[in-house]
């Protein structure tokens, strides 16, 4: 049995892919359409390395086989750059807005919230899905929410700071 | 390789008649598959056909009436901890929802398959339990309602039978306005299920008197508990101090824990007294 044919939207592009029945998104991702930026960690929901945004919500992709992500809006680390460098025309409702991705990806780089960088895509996705929810979070709720994307490097008070700068940046253009 | 199929069926007739007419190895009911996902990933479960309820008209719905609050299976965790007529209603729901897991498994998880499941320590069985909740069970051969606590039978147990549906959740309207409060005792991380999980609701008069009194403990048991005996040391009095203390002690003797890596079973027993106790102080010097 060779796999069959599966199509999805990933970053806005209409997908046409071969894959087994019983594949998962993430590895799809990273190995039939080559967007690794999506990592692979735990394999159960737990890390957060694998998130992804999918018809408006935050997911793990190593918890969606390709067959019910079928037909489905899928975005990923590389199509969140390229709304952030304003190369998306279209965006689906519910993706973060471009201005909050840059002030996320600033915030994160100046505030050393990564070090060698494999839970940082899940950390971007969280975050911005947090500050477009809820523009200046408390402390606690910030720690609750990224609690699902573990970091084995930073010790976490760099993202928390970058959190910090993000919020502060975006509160003040979001305010009228 | 393996084919695998995802139907989504529109009405509930439809998802009845395809699940009746299936072998259970090979048709699976997915809700947010988020327990579902790491047994296909490690190929413990090898169905053909996921039965996705996603699209099934009505199990979205969430409705509050003088009855009390109905809750529809594919009513996504994330949605029900942010509900204003769940927040309203019985806040303690809407707050534990919020703390299942983590925020990718709120966005995917369905009440509904979140009870299917019935792991035992999870956070919401306890809960409904002290909230007096039922689930409705449909079928081609027609509808049942069951108390939660006949519904869930053991480990990965319940008593849903293959060709049925878990479409509903209800909490009576009995159940508003008691004081309510659940503690998770999570020693590892904050995403885990918990050691143990304590719920507990009251109705207390203005006297300071209990008139009624659900106790409902998770992860440590075969199944999530709830303890008469604990609750009837509290009705009839004013919770002291002893009174509190006599229904955690009550609560220790009723679990049935085991050893595994969130704890032996001596510690989770000893758990469920400590944290039922504080659960039961909470609630009795709130005004
Ligand atoms: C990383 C992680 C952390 C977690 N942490 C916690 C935690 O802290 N506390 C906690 O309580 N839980 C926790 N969980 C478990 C989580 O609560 C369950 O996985 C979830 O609620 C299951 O819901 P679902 O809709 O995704 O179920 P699914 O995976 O879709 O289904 C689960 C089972 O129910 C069946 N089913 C689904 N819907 C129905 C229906 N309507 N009628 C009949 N059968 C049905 C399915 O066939 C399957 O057998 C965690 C899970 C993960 C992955
Ligand atoms: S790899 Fe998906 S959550 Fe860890
Ligand atoms: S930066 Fe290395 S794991 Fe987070």
């Amino acid at each position: 049995m060779t796999g069959a044919v599966v199509e999805l939207w990933v970053n806005g592009e209409p997908v046409r892919a071969a894959a087994d029945g019983a594949e998962f998104l993430a590895e799809f991702l990273r190995e039939r359409l080559g967007l690794v930026g999506t990592k692979l960690g735990c394999g159960i929901g737990v890390c957060g390395l694998c998130t992804v945004w999918m018809d408006g919500r935050l997911v793990s992709s190593c918890l969606v086989p390709v067959a019910v992500a079928a037909g489905r809006q899928v975005w990923t680390v590389e199509g969140l750059v390229a709304l952030a460098e304003g190369r998306v025309h279209n965006p689906p409702p519910g993706l973060p807005r471009p201005e909050l991705v840059r002030a996320v990806h600033r915030a994160f780089v100046q505030c050393e919230g990564l070090q060698c960088g494999i839970c940082t895509a899940g950390q971007v996705w969280a975050v911005c899905a947090l500050l477009s929810e809820e523009p200046v979070p408390p402390e606690g709720r910030v720690r609750e929410f990224l609690a699902g994307n573990l970091c084995r490097c930073t010790g976490y008070q760099g993202i928390l700071r970058a959190v910090q700068q993000a919020s502060e940046e975006w509160a003040q253009r979001a305010a009228p | 390789m393996r084919p695998l199929e995802y139907v989504t069926p529109h009405s509930l007739a439809e998802a009845l008649e395809r699940l009746a007419g299936s072998d259970p190895s090979e048709t699976v009911v997915w809700g947010g598959g988020t327990a579902l996902g790491p047994l296909l990933r490690r190929g413990l479960v090898r169905p053909r056909v996921l039965l996705g309820l996603e699209r099934v008209a009505g199990l979205q719905d969430l409705s509050l009436a003088e009855d009390g609050l109905r809750v529809g299976a594919l009513v996504r965790l994330a949605d029900l901890s942010r509900s204003p007529v769940v927040r309203g209603s019985l806040p303690l729901l809407a707050e534990a929802a919020g703390r299942v897991g983590n925020v990718r498994v709120r966005n995917a998880a369905t009440l509904g398959g979140h009870l299917a499941h019935a792991d035992p320590a999870q956070d919401l069985p306890p809960v409904l339990l002290a909230l007096d909740a039922q689930v409705r069970l449909e079928s081609v051969r027609g509808t049942r309602t069951l108390p939660l606590e006949r519904f869930l039978v053991g480990p990965l147990q319940t008593a849903r039978a293959d060709d049925e549906l878990l479409t509903e959740v209800w909490v009576p309207a009995a159940a508003f306005g008691r004081r309510t409060a659940y503690v998770r005792f999570t020693p590892r991380s904050s995403q885990d299920y918990p050691t143990v999980g304590v719920a507990a609701s009251l109705r207390v008069d203005a006297d300071g008197v209990c008139r009624e009194a659900r106790v409902a403990v998770g992860g440590a048991a075969p199944t999530a508990l709830r303890v008469p005996a604990a609750e009837a040391a509290l009705v009839g009095g004013r919770l002291t101090r002893e009174r509190c203390r006599d229904a955690a002690a009550q609560v220790e003797s009723a679990v049935d824990p085991w050893d595994d890596t969130r704890g032996s079973a001596r510690y989770k027993r000893a758990m469920a007294r400590v944290w039922t106790e504080r659960v039961l102080e909470d609630l009795a010097s709130e005004a």
